[in-house]
Order: C-alpha cells, then sequence, then structure tokens
C-alpha cells in the first residue's frame, strides 16, 4: 500500500512539476525516476528485482533486442531502450540530412515545382508535411517547414499563419501513421511487439483517410484568405533555386540514400527481424561514417535532454506497474464500459485525445500501454484494437491546443520569430475543430473495421 | 555626439521613469524606446500593435504555455524575445537611444555604451503623482500602483537572474521623490556625462 501511495504521488508531481516548468522536463523526470527507485521501489516493496526488472538493462544484451525472428514482443516493464536507442540513431541522420541542406531543398523545389502559386504549394506542404513526418520526428519537419514557409510568404507576400498552422496539424497526423512518426508509436509498437507493417495497415489506413478530409477542411478554411494575401507572382527566375540550399553534394546524395535506407529498413522490419533498436544503431553509424569530420558535431546536436526524459519516464511509469496501479486503472475503465468494446474505444479514444491536448503525450501513452494491455487481458478484448485507438488518440489529440504537442510549440515560435504571433484563441478556432473531426472520423472508421 | 550612448531606464510606477527618459532624450538627442518598439515590429509584420501591446511586459502563463528545444508558444513570451531581439540589434548597428524597462540593463548586459539607471519613489509621493496624473482616488491609485510594480516585477523577474530593482544590478538607484523629477534628471546627467568621458 505505501509503495502505491508513494508511486502516485512520484507520478502526479512528475505531471505537475513537467506542466509548470519549475525545471527542465529531463531533470524532472530523471530526479521522480530516482525517487521511484528509492521510495517505491526501495523502501515501499523492498524488492530488488522489481528495481532490476524497470532498468531492464539486461534485455539490450539479449539477442531478441537486436534480431527478432518471427514476432517477438518487447517487455512493457520499465525502461524501453529499443525506442532511446531508436530515437537516438534517428535524431543523428536527422542532424546529418539537416546539416547538407536537405529539408530545405525539399520544401524550395516543391515550392518550385508548383510555380510558386501559393494555394498549391499550401496544399502541397500539408501532403509534404505528413510524408516527412511518418518517418521523421516532427519538430524537424516543421522547424524547417515553418522557415521556409515565412521565407515564402515574404517573397510571395502572402500571411505565413494558415500555412504553418496546417503544417502542424498534417505533421501531427502523419506521425501517427507509422510506428516510427511519434514517440507515442515507437514506445506502443516496441512495447507491444507491433511492426512498422502493423502500424500503416492500422493507423496508416486511418491517417490516410483523415488527411484527405483535412486537406479539404483546411483548404475551405484558408484558401479565401491565402487567395486574397498573396500578391501576383512576379518572375520566378529571381526566385531562390532549391540547389542554393544544398551545402555539401556529397553529402547530400548520401544523406538521401541513407534517408532511403532507413524506410526500407523500417517497411521490411517485419520481414528482415531487424528490430528498430538494430536500424537506429545501424542508421546511427552510417550516418557518421559517412560524416567524416563532422560526425562530432552531429553527435554534439542529438538531443540528450529528450532521451534522458524519456529514461525518467520509463522508471517512474514502471513504479505504477510494479504497484498495480496500472491495473487498477484497467479495471476501472473495464467497469464503467461494462465489457463493451466500441464504448472501451471511445472511452480511449476521447481521453487519450482529451488528455494530449493538455499534456504531455509521450508520459500519457507511456502509462496507458500497460493499462490497455491489462485491459486486454482481463475483458477479452484484442489489443491490437486498443494500441490503434491509443496511438490515434494520443497523436491526434495533441494538435488541439498550442501546448499539446511539440510540433505546435516549434510552429508557433518559428513564426513569432517573425514577428507573426499566434496566440491561443487563433490557434484553437481553427485547430480544434479539426482535431474533433479527425478523431470522430478515427472512432467511426475503427467501428467500421474492426466491428 | 560621436560615441555610441544607450541609457536603460527600469522605474517604479508613479516614480516618474518615463519623464525623466523623455527629458534625457531631449537633452541627448537620443530616439526614446517604450512601447513604440511594437510598433517597429507590428509595421515589419502588418499586424496590429495594439493587439501587440497587451502582452508586452507581461509575465507569460506557465499552465498555458510549453517549452520545447528552447522555443515557446506564449505570445507574451514570443512578443519579449523580439523586443529583446529589437534592443540587441540596435545596440549591435551602434545605435544610440533610450528605452524604458523591458529588462534593458539585463539584455543590454555587457555593452559598452550602456547606462542602465533605477528609479524609484517614496509610496507616499509615487501615490499622489497617480492621483493627479490619472484623476484617481486614493485607493484606486494605491491599486493601480501595487498591480503594476508587481506585473513589471513578475516580467523582469521571470526573464532575468538579477531582481527587478536590485540596486546591485544597475549603475545608479535613484529616489525621485527626494529631488523631483527635474532634480533627478540633473543628478543623472552629471553621471552620464561623467561615464561619457570614461568610455
Amino acid at each position: 500500500m505505501i509503495a502505491q501511495i508513494f508511486a502516485v504521488i512520484i507520478f502526479l508531481a512528475m505531471f505537475v512539476l513537467i506542466v509548470t516548468e519549475v525545471l527542465e522536463r529531463h531533470v524532472i523526470t530523471l530526479g521522480c525516476g530516482l525517487l521511484t527507485l528509492l521510495l517505491v521501489f526501495g523502501v515501499g516493496m523492498r524488492s530488488m528485482d522489481a528495481v532490476i526488472e524497470t532498468l531492464n538493462v539486461k534485455s539490450i544484451f539479449t539477442l531478441s533486442f537486436w534480431y527478432a525472428a518471427g514476432e517477438a514482443s518487447e517487455s512493457s516493464s520499465g525502461i524501453n531502450w529499443a525506442t532511446i536507442i531508436f530515437v537516438a540513431g534517428m535524431m543523428i541522420m536527422v542532424e546529418g540530412m539537416a546539416r547538407v541542406g536537405f529539408f530545405r531543398w525539399l520544401c524550395m523545389k516543391i515550392a518550385k515545382m508548383v510555380h510558386y502559386r501559393v494555394v498549391p504549394i499550401f496544399v502541397t506542404f500539408m501532403i509534404l508535411s505528413s510524408f516527412l513526418a511518418m518517418f521523421i520526428d516532427s519538430i524537424t519537419v516543421i522547424l524547417f517547414l515553418a522557415a521556409v514557409t515565412i521565407e515564402l510568404s515574404q517573397l510571395l507576400k502572402f500571411n505565413p499563419i494558415p500555412m504553418i498552422l496546417s503544417e502542424v496539424f498534417c505533421a501531427n497526423l502523419g506521425g501517427s501513421a507509422t510506428m516510427c512518426g511519434d514517440p507515442p508509436n515507437i514506445i506502443i509498437g516496441t512495447s507491444l511487439g507491433y511492426s512498422f507493417g502493423d502500424f500503416m495497415q492500422n493507423t496508416g489506413i486511418l491517417a490516410g483517410v483523415s488527411l484527405i478530409t483535412i486537406l479539404i477542411y483546411f483548404y475551405f478554411a484558408f484558401h479565401k484568405e491565402l487567395e486574397q494575401s498573396a500578391a501576383k507572382i512576379g518572375d520566378t527566375a529571381s526566385y531562390p533555386d532549391p540547389r542554393e540550399a544544398i551545402t555539401d553534394k556529397r553529402g547530400f546524395v548520401v544523406s538521401a540514400l541513407i534517408f532511403l535506407c532507413a524506410v526500407v529498413l523500417l517497411v521490411t522490419h517485419a520481414q528482415t527481424g531487424l528490430t528498430v533498436a538494430f536500424i537506429g544503431t545501424f542508421i546511427a553509424i552510417v550516418t557518421l561514417i559517412t560524416s567524416g569530420k563532422n560526425a562530432l558535431s552531429l553527435i554534439k546536436k542529438v538531443d540528450y535532454k529528450t532521451l534522458l526524459f524519456f529514461i525518467g519516464l520509463f522508471v517512474v511509469v514502471g513504479g505504477l506497474e510494479q504497484t498495480g496501479i496500472l491495473n487498477l486503472i484497467a479495471s476501472f475503465i473495464g467497469r464503467i464500459s461494462g465489457g463493451n468494446v466500441m464504448l472501451m474505444v471511445a472511452i480511449i479514444i476521447w481521453i487519450s485525445a482529451i488528455a494530449s491536448a493538455f499534456i504531455d503525450n509521450i508520459p500519457f501513452a507511456a502509462t496507458m500501454i500497460p493499462v490497455i494491455k491489462s485491459l486486454a487481458a482481463t475483458q477479452g478484448v484484442d489489443l491490437s484494437i486498443l494500441a490503434w485507438t491509443l496511438a490515434i488518440g494520443t497523436d491526434i489529440g495533441g494538435s488541439a491546443t498550442p501546448i499539446g504537442a511539440s510540433a505546435n510549440v516549434v510552429g508557433i515560435a518559428t513564426a513569432a520569430k517573425d514577428g507573426y504571433i499566434i496566440k491561443w484563441g487563433k490557434y484553437c478556432k481553427v485547430m480544434a475543430p479539426a482535431t474533433v473531426i479527425v478523431v470522430l472520423l478515427s472512432m467511426l472508421l475503427i467501428y467500421v473495421r474492426y466491428f | 555626439m560621436n560615441k555610441q550612448l544607450i541609457i536603460s531606464i527600469g522605474r517604479e510606477f508613479g516614480s516618474g521613469g518615463h519623464e525623466i527618459a523623455q527629458k534625457l532624450s531631449d537633452i541627448y538627442q537620443l530616439t526614446l524606446y517604450d512601447q513604440n518598439i511594437l510598433e517597429e515590429i507590428a509595421k515589419k509584420t502588418n499586424l496590429d500593435h495594439n493587439e501587440l501591446r497587451e502582452l508586452e511586459e507581461t509575465k507569460r502563463n506557465k499552465l498555458l504555455s510549453r517549452t520545447v528545444r528552447g522555443m515557446n508558444n506564449s505570445a507574451t513570451h514570443n512578443v519579449t524575445l523580439l523586443q529583446f531581439d529589437f534592443l540587441k540589434k540596435k545596440a549591435d548597428a551602434g545605435e544610440s537611444f533610450i528605452v524604458v524597462g523591458r529588462c534593458a540593463e539585463f539584455v543590454l548586459k555587457g555593452h559598452p555604451a550602456v547606462i542602465s539607471f533605477f528609479v524609484l519613489g517614496d509610496h507616499d509621493v509615487k501615490k499622489q503623482r497617480i492621483m493627479e496624473l490619472y484623476h484617481l482616488s486614493d485607493i484606486e491609485a494605491r491599486a493601480m500602483m501595487y498591480d503594476n510594480d508587481r506585473r513589471r516585477k513578475q516580467y523582469h523577474n521571470s526573464y532575468c537572474p538579477s531582481k527587478w530593482g536590485d540596486s546591485r544590478y544597475y549603475d545608479l538607484s535613484i529616489n525621485s521623490s527626494k529631488l523631483g523629477i527635474d532634480g533627478s534628471v540633473k543628478i543623472m546627467c552629471e553621471y552620464i556625462n561623467a561615464r561619457i568621458v570614461e568610455m
């Protein structure tokens, strides 16, 4: 009982501290993780086994961590090292691509392909945002896309805010399509043993239908404003040449090939048996080797704070799991849904979406994974349906408010640097209805497809 | 004047800090920056500067904002950063100016042309000045003074490691109630002139 009380207090304190930003979030989760080890496992449970299981270090030294012949499942208990290693590897690859100007080139190339016409740029950038976010973290996608959007807005005299908001929404939506698109999906996939293909066939289809719907929504919401504010297109020959964005031609080709290789490895990992931990490590090593003297600067650019945040978070959630708190939550959801799976899906998708609109979706998803696992075991529900529901709820819900997802913050801050201030009202007026539409649509699609 | 001169003035509400800045601006023929910084920013972006004005010199709401890799969604935070950036660019471009508030003594710290002041005042003198200036009752003036000083303090202390009004972080702190506005300006001019010689 004392262990459960400690676990809940530490978890709630962690959430409050993250929201209030008293300290940097990695310091908060690491501190709370340490308290979990000491108070929950040490004082409360007096269990060294719980500590070892939560730290989960030995899993790294097993063959199945790197190569899983068949449908091997990772343990959801404790630190999910596969997620951390994969995220670190992708960070190095993305930094390598950014260094050579890949993202800026891609954005400018597309703008040139549509002859710098504002509405076609608006539509193609939404699609580009979704596509890139399927493989690359949405922060990087928006950092580059928003910067190029502002540059083009100054050139073509249009208000960049509608375009940036649409790109942010599509980045979050694209992230929901694949296993590596959004951190909650990586955690769900590695914790429950789902492959890239599993996500593509389930959340991928939901995201695809939602993208078509949301393209229409944003088109009708913004096309008049964009057409009105856009100046007549001048001599496009005087516009920046996409090739100018490339800082290192050889590095550019190599980066593009590595990215392609990463996509192929991810798409085929269920067939090849290579785990995401292996793919992340492999991609990072290849990027570093081919970067030569720039390798050290790439390593320095890795967002270690996010990786440390993950580690601390997994330990705190491990405390809740080991003390049985998450089983209690699962049985509560089971009770109020009365065993009705459709109601269970509705509860999970809307609670996930609403919670993710206001709090970080990564701790939420990490907490909910053991809950849905327990629900599936006790209520006899297909775990995969709950997993896709959780993924969509957490990934999409974050779009509703400016603080719901990292991409939103980055998009707003990038626009603000050039004086385009996006307040809560302006943001939510367009993004909250879009979020409700997609969550509702996804719920209906889940009902149609799985029931 | 050939030398670059930047005067930053922090002030308590009702102390006459703004009026002092205006007089120094006239004496040294310097551009005065206060809320008009937002007009400059608004001009560049076609935004309504009145919309920006309600966001300035205000502490961000932590519950409604989030930081990701050093970036924040808060409109007040971003307006503040735009103003800081504006001041830094002006200073780096070699311009001379006077700036009121906006954490300028911290933002421009280390710049050789900066002279920083903090203008404070006696409670009753400040209250009397506010009552006359805004035609308010005793209670209303006190409330206005309290609210503005609290807002300025929260804003300043959330962006600067130094505390608002702490004399250790300004070159000179002066109580304008003792010598009045003109008397304070005179003392401040003497100090500025002495510093200019040293620059």
